[in-house]
Parts: C-alpha cells; sequence; structure tokens
C-alpha cells in the first residue's frame, strides 16, 4: 500500500511539471453554460480520460513484461526489475535537476501533431468532447509517465500495473482540477476587468517557478526513491526485508 | 455528387464515391473518410461544433477502446481466479455495452461507407472491414447472451481503431503529395482585395474584370494579370515560368497571376478578367490531369474491382473450411484476419500518390503534365524529334536583311509586318516588329496556311507572304535575281497584286541551353531527329553547331508527321518537342507530345506537357521524373502485391490472428505512402540547379 501512496504522492507533487502542458488544457477546457456541477463533470470527465489512458498504458505495461519474464518471480523478473529501476532512477534524477535536458523536453512532431489537433478539441461543447481530449492527452510523451510505465512494466502484472498507473493518475487529479478551477477564476475576472491583478495572483499561486520547480524535485525524489526499491526488488536477495513495500 | 469536384482536403477529384459534409458551415466534398478526418482535424479551428466532431469520435473511440483493452487484459493475464465465475460474466456484459458504443462511434462511418457503396453496387475495403466487424461483434454478443466465455471484444476493437488511425494517416500521406499542387489549384477559388468606391472587399477572382484596382500585400499570391500602378516588390514566378530568380515589379511594369509577390505591397490594375488569366487556364489543366486516370492506374483499378469480392469469397471459404476442422470461434478468428489482413487501398495508393506528386512537382516549375498516363508514356519513349525553331533556338528570328524588287524596301516591310501582324508564327512576329515603324495596320481577310504562309489584304491590296514554295504555289510570278542574303538565314518572300516585290532575311539565334540540352538526351541514350520546316541550309547549320546527326528541312507539317512515323518504326516510341502552329499535328502524332511555352494555342490543346517559355532545358528532367515515377509505382505495386499474397496466405492458413492482421495492413498502407513520398525527394535531389533554388525558397 505504502507504494501506491509514495506514487500519488509523486503524482501530486510531479503534477505542477504537467501544468506547463496538461494544464494549459486543463486551464482553457473551461465552464460548463448549464452551471456548477456541470462544469465540474467536464472536467471530472477529462480526468477521466486522462487516466484512463494512463490505466490502459499500465496494463499494457504489466502485462508486457509478464511476456518477458514469463512470471513474477525468477531471474527474470528480477532483471526485469533492476532495469526499470535503472530507468526510474534515470527520469528520477533527471526530474532532481541532475540531467536538464529529458525532463524539459519538447513533445516531437508527432507530439506537436498530437498537442495541435488536442487544441481543438478543448472548445467543443459536449461530453465527447473533454472525454475524447483526456483520452489522447494521456498520449502525450510526459518523462513523469514514462518513469512510472518503466515501473508498472516491473510490476508483476496487468492488474498491478494498472494500480501503479491509476495511482499516479490520483496524484494528478488535484492539481489538473486545480488548473481547471485557477483557469474559471481567470475568466471570471476577466468579466469583471480585474484580469491584470487576478491573473498575476493566480499565476504566483500555481506557476511560479521557483514553486514549480521545487515541487518537480521532490516528485524526483520520490521516483528516485521509487526507482530504488524497485532495483532493490531485482538486486537484493529475495528475504530482504521490503515485504512491507 | 459531381464526382470532378476536388476533395477539400487532398485536392484529388472525390470520384464516384465521394462524401459531402459541411464543414464551419460552409459545403466540402470528400474523397475518403480519411480526408474528411483529417481535414476537421487541421482545419477545425474556429469555435464550431462540428469542427472537432470527428477527433471526438477518435478520442471517445480510443476511450472506449482502451476500457475494452484494459478489462480483456485483466481477464487474459487471470486477474479474475477460474472461481469468479460471475465476475468474469459481468466483465464479459461491461465489454458487450462499451463494444457496442464503440461500433457506433468507430464502425459507424465503415458501415455507412460500405453501405453507399453497396447502393452503387460495389465492395470496397468499407466492406471488408464492415462484414468483419460486424461478424465478430455479432458472434461475441451472441456468446455473452448464452453466458458462454469465447468474447473477441478486443479484437474487433483494435480492428476498427487502427483502421481508423489508418485512414487518417493515409489521408495526411495524400495531402503531402498534393501540397505542390496548392497554388495551382487554388487559382479558381482565390480571392482578390479590390478597391472600390466603399473601400477594399474580398471577391472572387472570378468575378474580377479587366481594370479593376487589386491590392496585393507582401507574401500574398498574385491573382490577376494586371499593370503595376503603386508599390516596389519583386515577384517569383516560377510556377509560371519555371525561373527561380525573382523579378523586380515597379510602377508600369506586368505582374502574372499566379506569381508570389515579394516584400512589398503591390496596387494593381487588372488587364484581363480574373477568370481569363494564364494562371486558371493551368490549374484548370491541372485539376484536369488529375482526373484522368493513367493506363496504369486504370489496369490497377480494375484489379482492386476484382480484388475485394476475391477477398470476401476467400474468407468465407475460409470460415467453412475451418468450421469443418476447428472450433467456430477460430474459424471465425481466422476467416476475420483474411478480410482486414487484405489491402486494397495499398493497391489503389500506388500509382495515384505517385503521379499526383509528379504532377505537382512537376507544376511547381511551371511544367504542365496532360495526365498522369503521359508520365508513364515518356518513362517509354526511346528517341526523340525536335523543331528547331523555338525549341532549339530563341524562336524570335530577327529580320537581317530587305531587299525589294520593283517597289521600295519599306513598302515591302509594311505589306509584310501588316500581314504578320495577324499571325502568332515566330517570323511573323519578327517581321511585325521590324515594320512597327511603318505602321500599316493589320491586314484584314487574312488566310494562314500552317508551315507555309499567309494571305490577305494589305494596304488595300492582295497580299502574300511566305516560303518561296509558297509563293510558288500561289503561281505568283517569282524574280530570280535576289541578292546575296547572309548565311544560313530563313527567307520569307513579301508580295502584292500577284507578283513577288521583296524578300526578308531572318535569322535565329540557338539557345544558350540548347547544347546542354541535346547533350542531356544524348547522354540518356535517346536518337535525336532535328525537323523543321526552315531551309535546309539554317537547319543544317543547326545542327551541326548542336552535333545532331539526324535531320530534315523543308517540312509541311504533314512531311514532318511522316518524317516522325519513320523515326518512331525505326528506333520505338518518339516524344516530338515543338513550338508554333505548325507543330500542331506533329504533336498530336507523336507517343507525347511536348510544347515548348509561348507556343501557339492549336500546339497547346495537342500537347502532352507544356514548357514554359524558353524552358526545353528542363526536358531532361521531365524525362527523369517520368522514369522517377514510373518506377515507384512499380516498385509500390509489386511491393502491394507481394504483400497480399504472403499476408492473405498466411491468414487463411490460421497464422495470423486478426489484431496483428489489421496492424499488418494499416502498416502496408504506411508503407506505400511513405515509400511514394520518399519518390519525392529522389527527385528533388536530382532537380536542376533553378528549381532546387525554388525548391529552397518556397522551403524559406
Amino acid at each position: 500500500m505504502l507504494e501506491y501512496l509514495l506514487i500519488s504522492l509523486a503524482g501530486l507533487a510531479g503534477s505542477m511539471h504537467c501544468v506547463g502542458m496538461c494544464g494549459g488544457f486543463a486551464c482553457i477546457l473551461g465552464r460548463d453554460r448549464r452551471g456548477r456541477a456541470a462544469t465540474l463533470a467536464r472536467h471530472l470527465t477529462y480526468n477521466l480520460g486522462r487516466v484512463t489512458t494512463y490505466c490502459f498504458l499500465g496494463a499494457a505495461a504489466g502485462a508486457l513484461g509478464v511476456m518477458m519474464s514469463g512470471g513474477v518471480t525468477g531471474l527474470a523478473q528480477r532483471t526485469l526489475a533492476a532495469g526499470s529501476g535503472l530507468l526510474m532512477l534515470y527520469f528520477g534524477l533527471q526530474f532532481l535537476g541532475l540531467w536538464r535536458d529529458a525532463a524539459r523536453s519538447v513533445p516531437g512532431p508527432g507530439g506537436e501533431a498530437l498537442a495541435g489537433a488536442l487544441r481543438q478539441l478543448v472548445r467543443a461543447p459536449g461530453v465527447g468532447a473533454p472525454l475524447a481530449l483526456g483520452a489522447l492527452n494521456g498520449f502525450l510523451p510526459c518523462p513523469l509517465v514514462y518513469a512510472f510505465l518503466a515501473q508498472a512494466v516491473a510490476s508483476g502484472g496487468s492488474l498491478p500495473g494498472v494500480l501503479v498507473m491509476a495511482a499516479f493518475g490520483l496524484g494528478t487529479f488535484p492539481a489538473m482540477l486545480a488548473m481547471g478551477g485557477v483557469g474559471l477564476w481567470l475568466r471570471r475576472g476577466a468579466e469583471r476587468g480585474g484580469v491584470v491583478v487576478v491573473s498575476a495572483s493566480a499565476g504566483a499561486l500555481l506557476a511560479r517557478p521557483d514553486w514549480r520547480q521545487m515541487s518537480v524535485r521532490i516528485a524526483g525524489g520520490f521516483i528516485v526513491l521509487l526507482g530504488v526499491i524497485t532495483l532493490a526488488r531485482g538486486v537484493l536477495p529475495m528475504d530482504a526485508h521490503l515485504h512491507g513495500l | 455528387m459531381n464526382p470532378a469536384a476536388s476533395c477539400s482536403h487532398c485536392l484529388l477529384p472525390v470520384g464516384r464515391l465521394g462524401q459531402q459534409r459541411e464543414v464551419n458551415g460552409e459545403p466540402h466534398a470528400f474523397c475518403c473518410y480519411g480526408c474528411c478526418l483529417a481535414y476537421q482535424v487541421h482545419h477545425g479551428e474556429r469555435e464550431e461544433p462540428q469542427a472537432a466532431l470527428l477527433l471526438i469520435r477518435i478520442g471517445a473511440g480510443a476511450f472506449l477502446a482502451m476500457n475494452i483493452m484494459l478489462f480483456t487484459l485483466l481477464m487474459y493475464s487471470g486477474t479474475f481466479g477460474a472461481a469468479d465465475d460471475a465476475a468474469v460474466h459481468l466483465v464479459h456484459w461491461v465489454l458487450w455495452i462499451l463494444a457496442s458504443a464503440l461500433m457506433a462511434v468507430l464502425g459507424g462511418p465503415f458501415i455507412a461507407g460500405a453501405w453507399r457503396a453497396a447502393l452503387a453496387g460495389q465492395v470496397t475495403s468499407d466492406t471488408l472491414v464492415s462484414v468483419g466487424s460486424l461478424a465478430a461483434y455479432g458472434y461475441s454478443a451472441w456468446q455473452v447472451w448464452s453466458g458462454s466465455g469465447a468474447v473477441y471484444f478486443d479484437t474487433v476493437t483494435m480492428v476498427l481503431l487502427l483502421f481508423t488511425l489508418g485512414r487518417y494517416l493515409e489521408a495526411l500521406g495524400r495531402v503531402r503529395a498534393a501540397r505542390s499542387l496548392a497554388p495551382m489549384l487554388a487559382a479558381e477559388r482565390a480571392e482578390v482585395r479590390v478597391m472600390g468606391e466603399s473601400g477594399e472587399a474580398l471577391r472572387p477572382v472570378c468575378e474580377v474584370g479587366p481594370g479593376a484596382l487589386v491590392r496585393i500585400l507582401p507574401g500574398e499570391r498574385i491573382a490577376v494579370d494586371g499593370v503595376v500602378l503603386e508599390g516596389r516588390s519583386e515577384c517569383d514566378e516560377s510556377v509560371l515560368t519555371g525561373q527561380a530568380q525573382p523579378q523586380a515589379k515597379a510602377p508600369g511594369l506586368h505582374v502574372h497571376a499566379g506569381s508570389l509577390n515579394g516584400a512589398g505591397q503591390l496596387l494593381v490594375r487588372a488587364s484581363a478578367a480574373g477568370g481569363a488569366t494564364r494562371w486558371v487556364q493551368m490549374s484548370r489543366r491541372v485539376r484536369e490531369a488529375l482526373a484522368r486516370k493513367s493506363l496504369l492506374g486504370q489496369t490497377v483499378d480494375r484489379l482492386a474491382a476484382v480484388f475485394v469480392p476475391a477477398v470476401l469469397l476467400l474468407a468465407a471459404g475460409v470460415l467453412w473450411y475451418w468450421s469443418a476442422r476447428a472450433p467456430f470461434d477460430e474459424a471465425l478468428l481466422t476467416a476475420l484476419a483474411v478480410l482486414v489482413v487484405a489491402c486494397p487501398c495499398s493497391l489503389g495508393l500506388a500509382a495515384p500518390l505517385s503521379t499526383t506528386l509528379g504532377i505537382g512537382l512537376a507544376a511547381q516549375r511551371g511544367i504542365l503534365l496532360r495526365s498522369g498516363g503521359v508520365l508513364e508514356k515518356l518513362a517509354r519513349i526511346k528517341a526523340i524529334a525536335l523543331d528547331k525553331t523555338g525549341t532549339l533556338t530563341e524562336g524570335r528570328p530577327q529580320v537581317l536583311q530587305v531587299a525589294a524588287h520593283g517597289a521600295t524596301e519599306s513598302e515591302v516591310l509594311a505589306h509584310a509586318a501588316s500581314l504578320a501582324s495577324a499571325s502568332g508564327h515566330p517570323l511573323a512576329r519578327a517581321i511585325a516588329a521590324a515594320g512597327r515603324a511603318a505602321s500599316a495596320g493589320v491586314a484584314r481577310e487574312v488566310q494562314a496556311i500552317p508551315g507555309a504562309g499567309l494571305t490577305g489584304r494589305a494596304c488595300g491590296r492582295p497580299a502574300a507572304l511566305g516560303s518561296a514554295a509558297f509563293m510558288t504555289a500561289q503561281s505568283w510570278q517569282m524574280p530570280a535575281d535576289w541578292p546575296a542574303s547572309p548565311e544560313g538565314c530563313t527567307l520569307v518572300y513579301a508580295g502584292w497584286e500577284g507578283r513577288v516585290r521583296g524578300r526578308i532575311a531572318l535569322s535565329d539565334r540557338l539557345l544558350p541551353d540548347a547544347a546542354a540540352l541535346v547533350r542531356a538526351l544524348r547522354e540518356r541514350g535517346l536518337p535525336l531527329l532535328l525537323l523543321s520546316g526552315d531551309r535546309e541550309a539554317a537547319v543544317a547549320r543547326a545542327a551541326t553547331a548542336l552535333g545532331i546527326a539526324a535531320w530534315r528541312s523543308e517540312l509541311m507539317p504533314e512531311d514532318k508527321v511522316g518524317a516522325l512515323r519513320d523515326w518512331t518504326r525505326r528506333h520505338g516510341p518518339t516524344a516530338m518537342v515543338g513550338d508554333g502552329l505548325n507543330d500542331g499535328p506533329v504533336l498530336a502524332a507523336a507517343e507525347v507530345g511536348i510544347a515548348v511555352g509561348g507556343a501557339a494555342d492549336l500546339a497547346r490543346e495537342s500537347a502532352d506537357v507544356v514548357l514554359p517559355e524558353r524552358a526545353s532545358r528542363q526536358l531532361p528532367w521531365v524525362l527523369h521524373l517520368a522514369a522517377h515515377v514510373r518506377a515507384s509505382i512499380r516498385a509500390n505495386l509489386a511491393w502491394a502485391l507481394g504483400y497480399n499474397v504472403v499476408a492473405l496466405t498466411l491468414a487463411a492458413c490460421g497464422l495470423l490472428q486478426p489484431i496483428f492482421a489489421a496492424g499488418l495492413m494499416a502498416g502496408s498502407s504506411l508503407v506505400v505512402v511513405g515509400r511514394s513520398l520518399n519518390a519525392r525527394r529522389g527527385v528533388e535531389a536530382t532537380a536542376p540547379p533553378a528549381a532546387a533554388a525554388v525548391e529552397s525558397v518556397a522551403a524559406g
């Protein structure tokens, strides 16, 4: 259980990283004319789509891991865990700021095309649009997602894989919902004419560079910790005292 | 719906199975579902609800598909133990519900397409997908209903998702193939900023008449022919002339529709109706060329028309065969694999993509091709016949000497110029230009005898202008004692009232690129023949200078056709490169008729290829393009046929999972698209320097 909690916390801290890209979508997804509940439903639908994609990727990664290692125990599984752990360490250390390049990675041509297409979905009304937006959004290239997918591969099955990614996805929920809220707040502010003040304070709240950097580092710390645990599963003797995790 | 209408996305003709959709409140025609999808994705910036509809379809489909795959993965990985029968059954019901929604969201367009085709008495790849996915879905639903375990909703899901994605990517490929055609095809749809009394207004180009004031912004494509009133700029006229160097434009100079304005803003007075410019005519011609199926394309179409029903039969046969030897669900999956692995798209895409690319690359250099079939024919030619005037020489002869006999030189020139100004022949134009000072006015009742001469009433008298043979044929009296003429000149005689009274000597210079052209053609191993209606001495001089061994002179248009036929008998299919009124018949008679721009209208009508004025140097590049396109089509066809044979065999033997089959299918389409687009790189790498410069300007 502790492991899933750690993943959620990493997701929570790491979602500050998402504010840059996915947050933009959440921010302009906007308000439903039918009222507050409908607006909330709209944002929940978007996040449902996003988390569904993560869960699917998790299940696929878990199944892939089982296919590669042939089971939950044995040498192959341990090798896989060690590999996944190293991969997670690589991503985690990037978030910690030891390698700057990949954490800032911009989407490639494919990712850009996807992002461009998503921008059009943002403004479309109806239930389908936020769902589609969320589902496709989940496929945008993101080092956070890659890190946890690496863990899902080593998790030893489809269900644990789903749980890893679900925990991560739930961890990103609050920040993404909050971004939606800030988006609304910004718009209301704009309607009242207080654009400058409101946007400045909202921007300061969620997108202050130092805040973002700090929370991204915290996420990096969590990922490194999880990476070490995964690595340990592969490297340490079977009976090491990691049963609690 | 009009099959010749062009698809809003890829600009190719929509064909008989085209669809009509409204996007952003405007009616659009699409040739296929993929193009419709891609168009919406790329043009949906406006906040119309329809804009994102199809993208929502994909996204929502992906959401459903991922849920189905997730539950299926969990089930396969044994998350629900053997004891959890109730749970498994519940999951089956959930899967059924999700799959039903998915059938509606992603399967709908395919089923609708298959239905449309069925109403037209056809079967298409839509039919294959629809039959396959409906069969698997129906069978799985029945299994859930009867409480049995074999459900294949995941297969249905992946097949539909992969096909939808495949369609989308295919459409993207089509657009890239047709991208170079965009400036050509935009001509009739262009809008123009017209300055009126009530200010500036955007008007369709076809509504712009001569005299309209048009403002042209920097970087804009000019849509009218006209004269600059204000402003200075440089225009890229490569679409019209094939020349990459920008042409300076200042007040008083002409701008041409189709050229690209540079950094300055221009105010232009239109000199012709917007619908009558060369650009619009070229645009119409390119559109026609695209609508014409090439020979190979027609063969492929016939093949594809048989292919789909054959696959349906094969699938039925496979189902029958395996259901007698294996459990029914395995037989069904095998048949499904057969249906989805067959890829008529790669067969159907191979030819049109490459020819579109070829037509587009040519159009970028101002070269017009009558159809994709012309490229195929060009790739097959074994010899070339060239007209001298205008093709190898300037085509703008100059008057060097006027000799008079029983009249003054200015009288001779006045009569000759008066007749000549009624003709577009290069010699006639030179004479008209030389006699402009005499200001004789245009002759009346002019009759042109191609390749020979003109008769009419000039300065109030019956007059004639033409070769010595023509004058003799008219039984006009011909003096014998003319002064010596400069070496290698063309001699034209003028006379009036039954008597030849003057001789005009004209000379034509070789084009600077002529020698290089001849060398390049010879390097391709093509025997060359020089055909000319010109005097023997002039033709001999040009042939010697260029090193062409075979030449014929003083030919009438019919003689040229005869000479060409002889050459064709000896060397195989021959392309004729010509210019001018008298080349019309021979261009039409040749395997491929190539007119060099500025050619009189008749020549253009009978030509298969039109090169820009004085751009015969581009001929080797066109031949290279044709060879490249043909090689690309052949390789693609071989690939597509090979793929289908291997994949269908594997699928029929039950060695392919339907999901892999669908993946393979989508992959094979992509390979064909990718290969066709790659062919472009091969052609551009060997583009002539001028054309390469055009590319870099466009890219910059």
